[in-house]
């Protein structure tokens, strides 16, 4: 296993390359130097500015600068819009609220859409599952745009009418270092982050139902559950002890994979509750062309993605002895 | 069993599958109205951006509150005045030039005021003036209740001079046409925006974008996919190598990172003007303007990333066909490779091209959503991202016009391509989970 692993390393290294490369050549597409600098400017001021940014040097040169920076893991070079602060700390603090988002949805997402999932596959071709189905399909055709809308609308304007207090906040963010855990966990996080998590989980339900029900019905068709049923095993054993256990490699997978996009953050819903993460922090940094962010953004993403496409093709074998890794 | 049969079969299961063949429909009717707009004018950009009444009234003629209506009404008549205003300032410049001043340029001023397809009456500037006096003598009545929402006891007054008000204000503009009666219906059936631009019209044009953007990123990916994983699939080696590396390479950039970068690579005129360099300006007279004003940013930065699906999925389904018994028959035969792949390879993969052009038509849809947002997608004209973006502050309003009509319209699409990309799964590719 572990001379895969190696090879995946090795083979994996020019596609990390080329992400870089891509990123650089399509950043400097556009020269960043005058939008930086204010209206009035000096042909001097350009250049000097130019040179302060290593913007003056060949480009094979810049790409050997950040790829030697990459390696040593040396995030410590200036963001060009915010000076005084590395890139290093700018992902620091924007990680955690990506993270308040992501990892709650990811989770509640992943449990409900496989409950019911399975209630969906113990009904199947009944009524229920038939409306479980068709309103996946219906959830699935509204835009997630109208879902944030009419999630704040009823958030905001609804819900205090009713009962005359506003649980959620429509935009803002209290981090965790502020006031420690406990309030945190007890307040901040209630307030600024369970609107958003909860909109992300009903727009991913429908996705992710469809496919664990998909998954579960294929399972349901092989021998082995005949057998369990032949030898009279109840339904409830059936369905949680012999099908969700086989169920569980896509499932994994289908989580695993998901692990990289939890660090991008929900760009959508960071930006309409103005929740500082990583999404918002790089169309902010995309806009202002601030390059350093974004190649290091892209960098780290690329190496977590590749990382834990590794870990699933890994995963798998560890769970499934008749995978083999070759 | 023959390739021939094979398809006769799909086909038949096809039309026997009726939600397929209703979304087959809704699919058509999109896609008409889509070309009517393209080809056939129906609505032109200038139609989206034109105002048709006051802003935010609500679609079917819904009953209103006193005072929007009255806000509404004084709208359509402040529209006169602002033209009758130029009288006074005409007057004071010609007197004293020791000319006498007409009413000529004002009357003329206020035949050229249109909205929508409504004009002024065809009376001269002094009746202007004097019905508009009657009309705001109305509304100051109408000013002395102190809350016009909650009217109590006093409705029935309140009733008689609004609708009193309404008929002195519809008697400024000219009588219109059963026709031309019909279209203003239409044009306000959704109601108005904030700018007062239609929606309805917004909406529709919204469909050209939509369909556009499908099938152009649709086929543009389904293509290159098809032809990379193809060439993966049957050649091999280094070919394989190659391929492989740039799908890994384009699947490990976030896909929100790779559709800001190339936002802001379109933004800037750079490429426009390397374009126009490199075909001596050629460029910019082919596609009519500069790229920010087109969708070929956006189908740009789909295709970019939309290709990488398909490519897998047929690269894959290559490798396994390129072991089957057929083509190492065809091998045996001492056909050329170019012949194999086509006659050979290619319709065994085409129903992979099929559904995966129906999903990345519905995931260019929502996703064009998004990018609207970002700022390149749609800039002139309307899309329905923009209008349910332009949507968030209405909606605190308890304004659902705008976004109801964009959603519906999308969400009637989308389902149908849902529905039809399952059934084309099913039926051509039942073993996929």
């Amino acid at each position: 296993m572990w001379a895969y692993v190696l090879r995946r390393f090795f083979y994996n290294i020019p596609v990390f390359m080329g992400i870089v490369l891509l990123v650089m050549l399509a950043l400097r597409v556009r020269d960043p130097v005058n939008g930086l600098l204010g209206k009035v400017k000096t042909e001097q001021e350009i250049a000097a500015k130019r040179m302060e940014l290593g913007l003056d040097k060949p480009f094979v040169q810049q790409y050997g600068i950040f790829l030697k920076k990459l390696c040593t893991l040396d995030f410590d070079e200036e963001s060009w819009v915010n000076r005084g602060q590395t890139v290093g700390e700018v992902m620091q603090r924007c990680v955690g609220p990506s993270l308040a988002l992501t990892v709650p949805s990811l989770v509640l997402t992943t449990l409900i859409s496989v409950a019911i999932a399975l209630m969906s596959a113990w009904y199947r071709g009944r009524w229920l599952d038939k409306a479980l189905v068709i309103s996946a399909v219906l959830g699935m055709s509204v835009s997630f745009l109208v879902y944030i809308v009419f999630g704040q609308y009823y958030a905001a304007a609804w819900l205090p009418d009713q009962i005359g207090m506003s649980p959620f906040a429509v935009s803002g963010y209290e981090p965790l270092e502020k006031d420690g855990i406990g309030t945190y966990v007890l307040k901040h996080w209630p307030y600024y982050c369970l609107l958003p998590v909860l909109i992300s989980v009903i727009v991913a339900m429908g996705y992710d139902t469809r496919f664990y029900r998909a998954v579960m019905v294929e399972e349901s068709g092989r021998d082995y559950i005949t057998t369990a049923r032949a030898k009279g095993a109840s339904q409830p054993k059936v369905m949680f002890v012999h099908m969700l256990k086989n169920a569980m490699i896509p499932i994994i997978t289908r989580v695993v994979i998901t692990i990289p996009f939890l660090i991008t953050g929900s760009f959508l819903l960071e930006v309409y509750f103005a929740i500082p993460g990583m999404g918002k922090q790089l169309l902010t940094a995309v806009v202002e062309a601030d390059f350093p962010i974004v190649q290091a953004f892209t960098a780290v993403f690329a190496a977590i993605y590749i990382a834990s496409n590794l870990l699933t093709d890994v995963l798998y074998a560890v769970v499934d002895p008749r995978v083999r890794l070759s | 069993m023959s390739g021939a049969s094979d398809e006769s079969r799909s086909l038949r299961k096809f039309l026997r599958h009726k939600p397929a063949m209703i979304s087959f429909v809704v699919i058509l009717a999109y896609v008409a109205v889509a070309a009517a707009v393209i080809l056939g004018d129906l609505v032109s950009v200038e139609d989206c951006e034109r105002r048709y009444g006051p802003k935010s009234t609500p679609g079917f003629g819904v009953s209103q509150l006193f005072e929007k209506r009255l806000q509404d009404l004084s709208w359509y008549a402040e529209q006169i005045e602002q033209k009758l205003a130029l009288r006074q300032k005409l007057k004071r410049r010609l007197q004293s030039r020791g000319v006498e001043p007409t009413n000529e340029k004002i009357e003329q001023e206020l035949r050229g005021l249109r909205i929508g397809n409504l004009r002024p009456a065809d009376i001269s500037a002094e009746d202007f003036q004097i019905r508009l006096d009657s009309l705001w003598n109305t509304v100051a009545e109408l000013d002395e209740f102190d809350d016009l929402n909650n009217p109590g006891s006093d409705t029935t007054t309140i009733e008689r001079l609004t609708s009193a008000a309404e008929g002195q204000m519809r008697s400024l503009y000219a009588e219109q046409t059963p026709a031309e009666a019909r279209h203003r219906n239409l044009h306000l059936l959704f109601g108005t925006d904030v700018a007062g631009r239609s929606v309805f019209l917004r909406s529709i044009y919204s469909i050209r974008v939509a369909i556009l953007v499908g099938v152009v990123t649709g086929f543009i990916s389904v293509a290159i996919g098809s032809l990379l994983g193809l060439a993966a699939g049957y050649f091999g080696g280094w070919v394989d190598g190659v391929v492989t590396w740039l799908y890994s390479t384009f699947a490990s950039i976030p896909n929100i990172v790779m559709l800001m970068v190339l936002a802001y690579m379109f933004r800037g005129g750079e490429i426009d003007a390397w374009l126009n360099d490199l075909t001596g300006d050629r460029f910019g007279w082919l596609i009519g303007g500069t790229l920010d004003e087109t969708l070929i940013p956006v189908f740009v930065a789909f295709s970019a990333t939309f290709w990488i699906g398909p490519c897998r999925v047929i690269r894959g389904e290559t490798l396994k066909l390129r072991e089957s018994e057929y083509v190492q028959a065809s091998q045996v035969m001492g056909y050329s490779r170019v012949r194999i792949l086509l006659r050979h390879i290619l319709p065994n993969i085409s129903h992979l091209m099929l559904i995966n052009f129906s999903l990345l038509f519905i995931g260019a849809i929502k996703s064009e959503v998004i990018l609207s947002f970002l700022g390149i997608g749609v800039q002139s004209g309307a899309s329905w991202g923009l209008m349910i973006d332009a949507a968030r502050d209405e909606v605190l309003n308890d304004f659902f016009w705008q976004i109801g009509a964009a959603t519906a319209l999308m969400f009637g699409l989308v389902l149908a391509f849902n529905i039809l990309s399952d059934a084309l799964q099913d039926i051509l590719d039942p073993k996929h989970v």
